[in-house]
This record gives C-alpha cells, structure tokens and sequence, in this order.
C-alpha cells in the first residue's frame, strides 16, 4: 500500500533521513520508535510531502511528491499538533475537511465529543483538542492515518478509547503509522515495528517475529525448588524460587531434573520490556557506527 | 482548488475582524464626512471619504491574519498536505483576500452613496463635472478601480512578507509602516538623490501615490515625479514581482 524507497531528506546542510526503505500494508498498525531528533516527523512530513527528499514514495502506486499531493486523498495525519482553528467549534472545524457528514457524526460520537462538539475549540482542553485533532485524522474513510504522538494530552480513559478505534479501523483494513513516546503504549496496539536512529531505519519487523527472537532467557520452577537450586548452582535464583536460565541451557537443565526425580512446574520466556529491547537495539548501532 | 477556495472562505467569515473592519471603515468616513469642509467635499466623494486609507490598514490586519493565523495554530501542515499542493494553498489565500478587498471598495462606494444622502453637509450632484472632464461618479468609480489595484500592491507585500517572517504581529508592523510613512520616505529619498531622479522615482515606495495622485493630480504629482500611466505601470509590475517572489519562498519554506 505505501511504499518507501531509498528516502534521503535534507534540511539545509544535515541530511535528516538517510536512505530509508520500507512499506506498510493494508490494515496494519506500524510503530515508529526513535530517540528524539531520530528523524520519525520528517519521514511523516516526507510521506504527506511536506519536505523535499530523494527517493520514492508510492501510495497505492501513486507517487507522492513535494508538489504533488493527489496521492494523498485518502490519508489522514495528526503531525505535531491537532490543527484547529479556535475560533471555529470542532463540528466546523472537521466540516472544512469533511466529504461525509454521516462518516463525521460516526467520529464525533465514536470519539465521545458530542457535549462539547458545538462550542469554539478556544474552549477545549488539551486532551478535547488532541481528540479533534485525532478526528480530523479519521475523516472520509482514510486509508492511511499517519499519528505523531497521539496519546499526548490525553487520560487513560481516553487513551484506552483511542487505541480500541486504532484496532478497529485496522481490522476495516486502515494502516496505521503511530511514532509514540510512551512504548508501552504503542506496544498495545501495534502489528510491525520501525526503529530510525539518527535518519537511519535500523529495525522493520512484525512484532510477533520481535517478540519470538528476543527470549534469551527462560525462567523456570520445579517442585523441588531447594533441591534445584543445589544441583542449579551456576544460575540465577529470582526471589520467588525460580531459576533463570540461558535458552541454550534448556535441554541439559531438563535433562539433570530429570534425571533427578524433579518435575518442572513452570518454563517461561523471560521477556525484555520494549524499552529495554529499544535501548540495547540502539546502544549496538552506536558501537557499530563508532567500530 | 474548488475546495481550498471553499476552506479559505469559511475561515474568513468566521473570524470577527472580517467583520468589524468595514464598520470601522464607515465610522472613520463618517468622520471625514462630518469634520471636512464643504469646500473639500468633491475630493472627498471621488475618494470615497477617504476610504482607501482605512481599507488599506483593514487589508493589512485580515490578510496578515490569513496567512499567519496558519503558523500560530499550526495549521499549515494539514492546510498544505489536504491541498493537491502549495501554489493552490496561496493562489486560494490570493485569490479569498482579492474578493475581499472587492467587497470593501463596494462597501465603500455604498457608504459613500449612504453618506451623500445624510444633511450634515452640503449635497453635492453626481452628474456634476469634475477632474479629468468626467462627472463626479466617473470620478468616483474610477478611484475606486485605482484604488483597487493599489491596494492589491499592498497585499502582494504582505504575501510576500508573510512568507518570510512568521510573526502576525512584525508583519502587521512593517507594512502600516510602509503604507504610512512609505509615501514621506519615498519623497525623502527623491529629494535627497535628486541626481538620479531618474531611477529613484521608480521604487516600490513611490507607487502608494497612485490613488492620491489620481484624485488629486496637481498636489502629488510633483512628489511622485511620475505621470498616473507610469505609477499604474510601477504598481502593477511590483504587484506581479512582490507576488512571484512570495510564491517562490512560499513553496521553499520549511514547516
């Protein structure tokens, strides 16, 4: 569906993105995760042409271009900040972009905003404009949403709303590009992961395929946990009287219980947070780049 | 563009300076009406009651408003990715405060129309003649077309000025200074280089005379030191370079 080829953005004299590929599909949700200045808004802007870059993006092979937009009918985007205009009430301010008024009054109360819908946006809170913002990104059956931290501004109530409306427009076959800072909120709803560090995609992975490779360790409990720790005495024990084991280390620890008499009760992938998987990610391109 | 041009009147006529300006307008004519002399009030009809003055400072407020109302809000980037792209984002802008600089020179003929009928002084003949041998209303209606096109130099400065400083506020700034003092600064700078008359009559600045001269001929064309044929010329050429130019940085800048 959107297709990035070989992107270099330049800004004045720094070359902001740097030779980046990569393509989303129809109905999936992409995170976009990257340390600050890492380049995620310029790629966004660079997709709604907004910048000029070298290279290739194609939506549903249609070229976008600086000067040239007609790719982007059916895309919505949230880029920095809701762009409202205050002295309109939200029901105008999606009306300027609306080509539906049944698919606007569906975000309206999908989002909850018919309290406060007719009143001038002057009068919103952060998270009422943040929701607008997000509604102006839902207009006219999009095909592609493009979020720039969504969750910004917004309570759990609200944030849970949104990401329940991302999964729904997903399943509807709407691709999602989301860049967050809160991971552990993006790693709700997110099907495939990007990681830019530094205007360079480092990692493009489905997160089911992330998740598999990255147990390293497992934890284990058997119903001997003392006996266990005896004969497991190279491994460390967790407070609750599990053993943490090297996934390499699995037949052979099997085999000594076994050979034991003990029984395993519990064999558990030991899961990195994202965050973590990010910052290790992150901290190897930096050795490499400086190797 | 169909949709661009809709958006960009919507936006328009939501805002109340759109509004309040022509009020403002009437009120400061009906100052001139009243407090001018009998003497003065051919001159003052033909220029509409001095109304180019006041629509020219309306002009500069809303249409610095239009343009820089999309940074403060940051509205820009949605305003120019929903757009097929940017020459139909300034050309609908362009085009939105054209129209409305239209509808004030029409209100202002009408106001003027309102305002010959009130008694507070003397009531002077349309059909009477006046400069250029042509009735007072001829008079009228072509100061206003000159004004017209005037006004739009002011716009294409604006544009232009927009595109390179985000600030509503330094842009309002620098362009009632130069559409009131510019006509004193202009005269300064023929006077002091009064050896290369030549070429100085011809900067931007001297253009603002166009209207006053057209109505009042005698009195500025001796600063101007250009004839109303060359300053239409000069506004005309400085509205199309002013524009061009806007555009170009327009479409180079970074958002």
């Amino acid at each position: 569906m959107l297709e990035i080829k070989q992107v270099s953005t330049i800004i004045g004299k720094k070359k902001i993105i740097n030779n980046a590929t990569f393509s989303i599909t129809s109905g999936s949700i992409v995170g976009l995760i990257g340390p600050n200045g890492a380049g995620k808004t310029t790629i966004m802007k660079s997709i709604l042409g907004l910048t000029k870059f070298n290279g290739e993006i194609n939506l549903n092979n249609q070229k976008i271009t600086e000067n040239d937009h007609h790719a982007l009918e059916k895309v919505g985007a949230l880029i920095e900040h809701p762009a409202i205009y205050p002295f309109l009430t939200g029901t105008q301010n999606l009306s300027l972009y609306s080509t539906d008024p049944i698919d606007m009054q569906h975000i309206i109360t999908l989002l909850g905003m018919n309290k406060y819908i007719d009143q001038k946006a002057k009068e919103y809170s952060l998270g009422m404009k943040q929701k607008l913002g997000i509604g102006i990104a839902l207009l006219n059956h999009p095909q592609l949403v493009i979020l720039d931290e969504p969750m910004n501004g917004l309570d759990i109530e609200a944030t849970i709303l949104i990401r329940k409306i991302i999964k729904e427009y997903a399943q509807n076959g709407c691709s999602f590009l989301i860049s967050s800072h809160i991971l552990s909120e993006l790693q709700k709803v997110m099907t495939e992961m990007i990681l830019i560090n530094n205007g360079k995609i480092i990692l493009t992975k489905p997160m089911s395929a992330f998740l598999k490779t990255n147990y390293d360790y497992y934890v284990i409990l058997t119903d001997q946990p003392d006996k266990t720790k005896i004969l497991l005495t190279n491994y460390q024990i967790t407070s609750n009287d599990r053993l943490i084991v090297k996934r390499q280390d699995i037949k052979n620890v099997q085999k000594i219980l076994f050979n034991n008499g003990i029984n395993l009760l519990e064999l558990v992938p030991q899961r990195p947070t994202l965050e973590r998987t990010i910052v290790n990610l992150l901290k190897n391109q930096e050795v490499k780049n400086h190797a | 563009m169909k949709q661009s041009i809709k958006n960009e009147f919507f936006k328009i006529t939501h805002q109340k300076i759109t509004w309040i300006a022509p009020i403002l307008i009437l009120c400061l004519m009906m100052l001139s009406r009243a407090f001018i002399g009998n003497s003065e009030q051919r001159l003052l009809i033909m220029a509409t009651y001095n109304s180019g003055e006041w629509i020219l400072l309306a002009l500069i407020i809303v249409c610095s408003t239009v343009l820089s109302m999309e940074y403060q809000y940051h509205t820009i980037l949605l305003t120019i990715y929903k757009a097929p792209n940017r020459f139909q984002v300034f050309a609908s802008k362009l085009l939105v405060i054209s129209i409305y600089n239209l509808f004030l020179h029409f209100l202002a003929i009408i106001f003027t129309l309102l305002l010959q009928l009130t008694p507070l002084k003397a009531h002077v003949s349309w059909l009477i003649i006046n400069k250029y041998s042509q009735s007072l209303v001829i008079n009228m209606l072509n100061t206003t077309l000159i004004d017209l096109v005037a006004s739009t130099l002011i716009v294409s400065l604006i544009f232009l000025s927009s595109s390179l400083i985000k600030s509503n506020s330094i842009v309002i700034t620098i362009n009632l200074a130069i559409v009131f003092m510019g006509q004193t600064a202009s005269s300064q700078l023929l006077n002091t280089n009064a050896h290369l008359l030549n070429l100085v009559k011809w900067n931007p600045l001297n253009m603002y005379n166009l209207t006053a001269q057209y109505y009042n001929h005698a009195v500025y064309h001796d600063t101007s030191h250009l004839t109303n044929i060359e300053l239409l010329l000069g506004t005309l050429i400085y509205t199309a370079i002013f524009l061009i130019l806007g555009y170009y940085l327009f479409r180079k800048k970074k958002f």
